[in-house]
């Protein structure tokens, strides 16, 4: 969830703040929407790393199948590192929807609260994960405007 | 996406998000337990507790005296009839950081037990921390022990690392004090901590408890070797439904009591 959750409040602000200048190739904005799906990609790569440095160094099948104690989630959550193949990446909204699983968890406990049935210190730690999730996807989107600026100067250069 | 919809999944994140916010930016009330009596006002003494670098022979360093201590839990069996009790087998008093949170060689302690401090009238000198290994529970069945235990708290055998301790974060749960108060009333000490167990939650969960915290005064051994000693007693109790524990075995009510001797030897 600390990955992907702040995904789709990330994805649907560059929408907004685009607008219909996403439409028009070449400018900023459109670029700015196809690089999201390369943010989403670079999170999930660095989850990855997370996954191998808490493997690190005992990388037995046991130890391995120890990480993966949601199993299922967690293999959802690397399948987002098909993103960096282009014909993925093409289609920005395949981004949206699998980060809106994991959001989905969050939404999940918040109603859970409001009938009353879970913990306020359970809200408390999920919005600090969610929080950490913003800061995270904002910065990977960052990340990937800059890379995509320098290596526009650098191609110009030449 | 049409630009329509977008502002509609806009809206609906953002409504969303911000009622977590405002949840969690409100705090529950917490109370201190009640007081044994009204009647006799106690003062706190002036003894100074530091384990230092837990020096063999240096009797200003106090040590964590493993051996002769216990971290005990109960709870109701099946939530409605007799206690069910048990221990905890490993456990220290170092503030487990994240990068220390791996494998130990057993045996032997395998953080130094230096994180905490005691004075008896400075309550804002006072603080501690502790650990648990939660797959060292003990609760006098093996089958339990080595089977239902330890899917139902959500960790792994000790058999699965054999000759090591534990101390991942799906087998650790640690409490960090934020505040110790003096209560005049009992003579005991008001202790405010974070819980922090991943239990059967996909992440460790901080949850704030309140216990009571009892200084046991120090007392000498004679011998021909005299040394002193002193306990502490840290009793408090905490909701295990919170930390993603569903089984039914167990009363919705944890109590646990911590009682750590220490030695000046």
């Amino acid at each position: 969830m600390a990955f992907f959750a702040g995904y789709p409040l990330i994805y649907t602000i560059v929408f907004f703040i685009t607008g219909k200048k996403a439409d028009s190739k070449g400018s900023f904005a459109n670029r700015l929407v196809k690089l999201l799906p390369y943010a989403y990609a670079l999170s999930a790569t660095l989850f990855l790393g997370l996954i191998i440095r808490n493997i690190y160094p005992d990388y037995s099948l046991k130890n391995i199948s120890e990480q993966f104690q949601n199993s299922y989630l967690r293999i959802f959550g690397l399948l987002a590192i098909l993103f960096w193949i282009p014909a993925l990446h093409r289609k920005p909204i395949l981004s949206l929807l699998h980060s809106l699983v994991f959001f989905f968890f969050l939404l999940k406990d918040i109603i859970l609260h409001i009938t009353s049935s879970t913990s306020h210190e359970v809200i408390i730690n999920d919005m600090k994960i969610y929080t950490d999730s913003l800061l995270l996807n904002s910065a990977t989107l960052a990340f990937m405007v800059f890379i995509y600026t320098i290596s526009g100067i650098l191609v110009n250069k030449k | 996406m049409k630009l329509l919809s977008n502002k509609t999944l806009l809206v609906l994140l953002i409504l969303v998000s911000g009622y977590g916010y405002i949840i969690s930016c409100t705090h529950d009330n917490s109370f201190p337990p009640p007081a044994a009596t009204t009647g006799t006002k106690y003062t706190p003494g002036t003894g100074v507790f530091l384990p230092g670098n837990l020096t063999a022979g240096n009797a200003n360093e106090w040590k964590m005296d493993k051996a002769h201590s216990s971290c005990l839990w109960q709870t109701n069996y099946i939530g409605a009839a007799g206690l069910l009790t048990g221990r905890f087998n490993q456990f220290g008093m170092h503030e487990v950081l994240t990068s220390e949170m791996t494998l130990y060689p057993a045996p032997g302690q395998p953080l130094k037990d230096t994180s905490w401090a005691f004075y008896e009238n400075d309550d804002s000198k006072t603080f501690f921390n502790g650990y648990v290994q939660i797959n060292t529970s003990n609760t006098g069945e093996p089958g339990r022990d080595t089977g239902c235990n330890i899917g139902n708290l959500g960790t792994v055998k000790i058999s699965n690392y054999p000759g090591q301790y534990n101390l991942q974060v799906g087998n650790l749960a640690k409490i960090k004090s934020t505040n110790i108060a003096f209560d005049p009333t009992t003579g005991d000490y008001i202790a405010t901590f974070i819980l922090t167990w991943q239990g059967k939650l996909t992440s460790p969960l901080a949850k704030t408890l309140t216990g009571r915290l009892k200084y046991i005064k120090r007392a000498t051994i004679a011998g021909t070797a005299p040394y002193d000693v002193f306990g502490l007693q840290l009793s408090f109790q905490f909701n295990c439904r919170d930390f993603g524990v569903t089984s039914t075995s167990v009363g919705d009510k944890i109590e646990i009591e911590c009682n750590m001797n220490f030695n000046n030897k």
